[in-house]
């Protein structure tokens, strides 16, 4: 059986050796240094990853930069810099090493153009199959006009956008305690970025546009009969939507990383299993321990519900 | 078939009286009236609804809007005993329609558990329903574990209801997010603040009623689990979703595939009947929708509509 993983990060061999050597990479250090020293894997080699996919059953990682380098409020040049850093080194990867990896290009989202243009490079020179960007861009969600030339790009060029959340969530707000940042905001993140995308009408504009809510879409599918209920009773949520906002739960792909069977089959029933993909979050400890076999010994899921989700839709998503 | 509906709000008249009359009302006003028409309704007219849509009993509470945590204590404690004892003559007026739940104070603790007492000891009401959080502070602060413990000594039951802007806001306001995504996060923090702060574990009789069915307490509890099985959560003895049936949730979910999940998760006896009345986000034709959901067996339906409320609020008939 094969498997294919949507969600596996990766740090730049640059920044690693920075790290190593005390010093600065692009204006980062500190507690991203810490990060990185506190979770050894973080700075394993790619061989040390292989070993490591070999024995978790992984045959592919779909790399993205992890989001700590993110960085959408500090310099766009510095940061456009950084992140066309970080896209060689991954297509480095891949070419080293066809059969193991694929790889998802970092933007400078703080800069639209930018960002479109290295999206256009990652798809057409480097050979990356998309990118992984925040839920947010310095508090502006997507249905905002000025990130439409990304879509553009993203349509054209069949690029897969991963979201993914950087260093802090909406939760953070109300409570630090308990990893609730994490455990809650990654999850509330996720339903946010589904109805920025939904109701500011994005997604009826970019038809074709292949967006990939990461950790199951968090409370996307869970939430959705709240927001079509919303949507049935209040102007304002149907400014730009003729349709209720659950109808394009299947116009989207969905990570497995729910830590619930009966939440990744209400997922399956809700969105369709086609649109459900593997994805671990290696190397971090939400990850999914053992991953493949978690998958396999679903018994709610049959045996062609988990072939799609481990590897036959990333095939058709990604055209590997 | 009977039906208790636990999530039902009342506007004052005494708000209503002086807000039409340009006055102040315990520091609120004057202003303009800016509320649903059916707020403005006698007790006679909401009974009457109440007949058409097939609700037997409403556990009335005060709406979120007279939470006013934010207000001073002293002011605010007379405002909430105004209100109570208002929904308090709607049970004695009525007492086969209408059940109470208080306001508190809970920007005082102390002043909390006196109206909270007078209220359940004095006025026979169920038990209050509170914000996800006050000023702040989550429920796991301990400066409030004396309240849930006077709570737990009465028998009061807690109703959770957001107030005010809910976690979406700062992020979004727009397409009405922070009701129909933030009233469901927040409750998710307010049930992991219980948990996870160990008052579920201090106070083992508590009982807490998480509206909008919890949230999304229940689909997201294994990624809460996920991180107690890392350790990440070492000051409770079982994972969260060992919690889940400690909690009662109403049926408020917009969803019946996400009551279902509700129900497989913390069990039939922890589903009560909740509507949002008299709310543009409320359900339709409540006790139909309860009883046309093809995926809940007949005991189910009779569980959430009647039985559990009966049990939970000591109303037992036989």
């Amino acid at each position: 059986m094969r498997s294919i993983d949507m969600h596996a990060h990766i740090s730049p061999e640059g920044y690693i050796r920075a790290v190593e050597a005390g010093e600065e990479w692009y204006g980062i250090s500190g507690m991203s240094h810490e990060f990185h020293l506190a979770v050894p894997r973080t700075m394993w080699t790619p061989e040390q990853r292989l070993t490591d996919m070999d024995s978790l059953g992984v045959d592919v990682h779909v790399l993205s930069t992890n989001a700590v380098f993110y960085c959408y409020d500090r310099d766009a040049n510095t940061v456009a810099a950084m992140d066309r850093e970080c896209n060689d080194y991954v297509s480095q990867l891949t070419r080293d090493h066809p059969d193991r990896f694929a790889g998802l290009a970092a933007l400078p989202m703080q800069d639209v153009a930018a960002s479109a243009t290295e999206l256009e490079r990652a798809m057409t020179q480097l050979g990356l199959k998309g990118a992984m960007i925040d839920d947010s861009v310095n508090g502006k969600t997507y249905d905002d006009p000025e990130f439409f030339p990304v879509w553009e790009v993203a349509e054209q060029t069949g690029a897969v956008v991963l979201i993914h959340q950087g260093m802090q969530t909406v939760v953070g707000e109300r409570s630090t305690r308990y990893h609730l940042p994490n455990t809650i905001g990654n999850l509330v993140e996720r339903a946010i970025t589904y109805a920025s995308f939904v109701f500011g009408g994005v997604m009826d504009k970019y038809p074709d546009l292949r967006i990939c809510l990461s950790h199951g879409g968090g409370y996307t599918c869970f939430g959705a009969g709240r927001m079509d209920r919303g949507w049935q009773v209040r102007s304002e949520a149907r400014v730009n939507l003729n349709k209720p906002p659950s109808t394009y739960l299947n116009q989207f792909w969905y990570d497995c990383l729910t830590h619930s069977e009966p939440a990744l089959r209400m997922l399956i029933d809700s969105v369709g299993i086609d649109k459900v993909v593997f994805g671990t979050d290696w190397p971090f400890d939400m990850q999914i321990d053992w991953p493949v076999s978690w998958v396999l010994g679903l018994e709610s899921l049959t045996q062609d519900e988990k072939e799609a989700i481990l590897y036959k839709n990333l095939e058709n998503l990604l055209g590997i | 078939m009977r039906s208790i509906d636990i999530h039902a709000h009342v506007t004052p008249q005494s708000y209503i009286k002086a807000m039409k009359e340009g006055q102040v009302w315990h520091g609120v006003g004057p202003g303009p009236l800016d509320i649903e028409p059916q707020l403005e309704w006698t007790p006679e007219q909401r009974i009457k609804d109440m007949d058409s849509l097939g609700v037997d009993v409403q556990v009335a509470s005060t709406g979120a809007q007279f939470y006013y945590y934010g207000g001073d204590a002293q002011v605010i404690a007379a405002m909430h005993r105004e209100c109570n004892d208002e929904v308090y003559q709607m049970t004695i007026d009525h007492p086969d329609r209408f059940k109470g739940l208080a306001q508190i104070p809970m920007q005082n603790v102390d002043l909390a558990i006196a109206e909270l007492d007078r209220c359940v000891n004095q006025l026979g009401m169920a038990g209050a329903m509170i914000d996800d959080k006050v000023n702040g502070k989550t429920f796991d602060e301990p400066e409030f574990l004396p309240l849930w413990k006077a709570a737990e000594q009465m028998g009061a039951v807690f109703l959770i209801h957001q107030g005010g802007g809910t976690l979406v806001a700062p992020r979004t306001r727009s397409y009405h997010l922070p009701n129909t995504i933030g009233n469901l996060v927040d409750r998710a923090v307010t049930f992991a603040s219980f948990v996870m702060g160990g008052v579920m574990d201090a106070c083992p009789d508590l009982k807490i009623c998480l509206a909008h069915g919890g949230g999304y307490a229940c689909y997201g509890v294994g990624r809460m689990d996920r991180s107690w099985d890392v350790g990440r959560l070492p000051q409770i003895p079982q994972p969260p979703s060992a919690y889940l049936s400690r909690f009662y949730y109403d049926c408020l979910t917009h969803s019946e595939s996400a009551l279902r999940m509700l129900i497989d998760m913390a069990g039939i006896d922890k589903v009560v009947f909740g509507t949002d009345w008299p709310f543009d986000m409320q359900i339709d034709w409540p006790v139909a929708w309860v009883l046309s959901l093809e995926s809940l067996t007949q005991d189910e339906k009779e569980a959430i509509l009647w039985k559990n409320m009966e049990k939970l609020l000591g109303m037992s008939s036989d």
